[in-house]
């Protein structure tokens, strides 16, 4: 009887610590581990979504972890996959270079891992990797929004808001924007660069000093989209805040496609937004996978070429969107 | 002393304010849009939720103690009262229920500091990570917009007073009246200085340790609600690591991590202001990103330098003094 309880108690126990890891009722077959760095913005949480998606339309079990910023947290997740035995590791890093040692670990247990949306730095081991071109997704829209700027007949002052500077994804939209705005020089002068390190707070901060010392700013790219409420309140409150057609519009851009993007252009306020192609990467990376997992070849880097959305083709591409998709709470 | 030793004196008791000067004079130098009423104006808007935060902060720091919750106490009542409004509950009656929310946090805090005599590291580490979770549970790591009526409240003017620079002068008036001429503002002063002195004079130690979490927490809730009437939208980042901005921002006001010294006017005002004007005047002269964070270390390092070489030169007069 006492036997029975301890047994009992154990099972309890083991099955509390399934549900705490969030281990899905096991099937027989293919197992991942996926470790996402961050969920704290819905671009994660679309992309945590559209992995599991895949995972359960090609019957394949998983095993979530996120580690909130923590590398090293993140490096012992993916131990205890390891040593769980997963079949196939998906994770998302939180820089090009803490990725490493886990690459090296997957890579001595034999284990298949695919890393999404940040690029390990090159000396990294085997793996496959799934970026969105940030460089030429972001030259494309600032393009977009050069013509515009060009067509309007009058010379424009930009504002970018970068990202965090260690954010490889980052410096790429940084890049992509500068070469982008370069071809327009003779319609649009860059007069001021706002470092947000991907915070709203500071985001709102930047944009109401820069408006402060360039109150005639009227060309504004993000590199982000949930920065986009920094900046409408910031424009609301010097009054520069009106739709396209309005004569003192903002040409305004940004970068991911998230729900409120896809609002903004919808309400005309937004001209055009760089978009990754959230699905696109989310199932080629777990199709990659499962094809390493039952030893076939893949190339190391899958390349998102992903595009521009803008008033013009907003029909026509809207359903490729991953925020049209999503409903804004 | 000679008269250069009191000047350097003088100079050292006064190094943040000296700072903050030598910060304005400098931007106002490199940039004709920096010294402008507009732009004063807008530090002070600017500077309201960290100030407000950084207040609170300083109450807990005069008594030794230190509260990482309140970053993540920002980001709970944020994500509750955006809840709360869209979903059509009227803003007067969403704050004062936020706000409850802030002391609770603080009651939380207290009662494991005091009661079962856990460190307020440890405690309020567990509090942050109890109040970021909480909050991405019931966001569901989602951006909440918020309705317009709540950016009005940012953007609205009292006595043609900015509605968060009016909040930060209440909050001010009342922590400075409060800390420097009630016996409770001594009291703290006498916790932070020597706790187990305090209590043998007779000084409540648990009512003034349970006061002052209630107070940061409060703080942090009405900061909270400062930054949203000005942002419009609670995202999973809001709040983040303001608990670091807030003690950097008291601590370069002249309060001792180590409590018993420090005031709010104008020590933890001029801390807050500073961080502010830095960040602002960097935007306004439009210097290369790569460069903020070196300014803003190297400003911190110099305060800190500074603190260290008072502290110096008062154990130094205090031994002379011992030895005559």
């Amino acid at each position: 009887m006492k036997m029975k309880k301890i047994f009992l108690m154990v099972l309890s126990f083991i099955c509390l610590l399934s549900a705490n890891t969030g281990c899905r009722p096991k099937k027989k077959g293919v197992t991942i581990g996926i470790s996402f760095e961050t969920l704290q913005t819905e671009y994660w949480v679309a992309s945590m979504a559209a992995i599991k998606s895949e995972c359960e339309r090609n019957g394949i079990n998983y095993i979530v972890a996120v580690s909130n910023g923590d590398a090293n947290r993140q490096f012992e997740q993916v131990n205890n996959f390891i040593s769980q035995g997963v079949d196939g590791i998906v994770i998302t890093p939180k820089d090009a270079h803490t990725i490493v040692p886990i690459i090296k670990a997957a890579n001595r247990a034999s284990i298949p891992i695919g890393i999404y949306n940040r690029l390990p730095a090159d000396h990294a081991g085997e793996h496959v990797a799934v970026v969105a071109d940030n460089y030429e997704i972001t030259k494309s829209t600032v393009r977009y929004m050069g013509e515009l700027a060009r067509a309007s007949g009058r010379k424009h002052k930009a504002m970018i808001l970068i990202g965090d500077l260690g954010d490889i994804n980052a410096i790429y939209r940084r890049d992509g924007f500068n070469d982008g705005i370069k071809e327009f020089e003779d319609v649009v002068e860059v007069v001021s660069r706002i470092p947000t390190e991907w915070n709203q707070e500071k985001a709102l901060a930047g944009v109401t000093n820069a408006l402060q010392a360039n109150p005639d700013i009227s060309f504004i790219f993000t590199s982000s989209d949930f920065l986009f409420p920094s900046i409408i309140s910031a424009l609301k409150n010097a009054d520069k805040y009106h739709p396209i057609g309005h004569e003192n519009h903002v040409i305004f851009g940004g970068f991911d496609g998230d729900p409120m993007a896809y609002s903004l252009l919808k309400e005309q306020y937004l001209d055009a937004d760089g978009v990754q192609d959230v699905f696109y990467e989310c199932n080629s990376l777990v199709q990659a996978i499962l094809s390493l997992i039952e030893g076939g070849k893949v190339g190391r880097k899958i390349v998102d070429p992903g595009f521009v959305i803008h008033q013009k083709n907003l029909n026509e591409k809207a359903t490729d969107m991953w925020g049209a998709n999503l409903q804004t709470p | 002393m000679t008269r250069f030793q009191k000047a350097i004196q003088l100079l050292l008791n006064y190094s943040t304010v000296v700072l903050f000067l030598v910060v304005l004079v400098t931007f106002g130098l490199l940039s004709p849009k920096f010294l402008t009423l507009g732009n004063i104006t807008n530090i002070l808007i600017q500077s309201s939720s960290l100030t407000i935060l950084a207040i609170g902060m300083t109450f807990v720091l005069l008594t030794a103690g230190i509260d990482l919750s309140v970053g993540s106490i920002m980001f709970v009542v944020g994500v509750i009262s955006g809840k709360l409004v869209v979903i059509g509950l009227p803003i007067w009656w969403a704050i004062p229920l936020v706000l409850v929310i802030g002391l609770l946090f603080g009651l939380v805090n207290a009662f494991f500091i005091f009661k079962l005599k856990i460190v307020p590291f440890i405690v309020t580490l567990a509090t942050f990570y109890v109040g970021r979770g909480l909050g991405l549970y019931i966001s569901e790591t989602r951006a909440i917009n918020l309705p317009e009526s709540f950016l009005q409240i940012g953007s609205s003017k009292l006595l043609g007073l900015p509605m968060p620079i009016v909040i930060l002068l209440l909050v001010l008036i009342i922590g400075h009246f409060v800390l420097s001429s009630t016996q409770f503002g001594r009291q703290v002063y006498a916790v932070g200085n020597d706790m187990a002195k305090a209590r043998k004079a007779g000084v409540p130690v648990k009512k003034i340790l349970l006061t002052v979490y209630l107070i940061c927490g409060l703080c942090a809730a009405i900061s909270s609600l400062v930054a949203l009437a000005q942002l419009g939208a609670v995202s999973p980042t809001f709040g983040y690591q303001n608990e670091f901005m807030a003690i950097a921002a008291a601590v370069l006001g002249g309060t001792s991590l180590f409590g018993g010294k420090g005031n709010i006017l104008p020590g933890t005002l001029i801390g807050a202001l500073l961080i502010q004007s830095i960040q602002n005047g960097l935007v306004i002269i439009n210097v290369n990103p790569y460069i903020y964070p070196v300014i803003t270390g190297t400003v911190i390092f110099l305060i800190v330098m500074i603190d260290s070489l008072r502290h110096k030169s008062v154990q130094k007069a205090l031994r002379t003094k011992t030895t005559i």
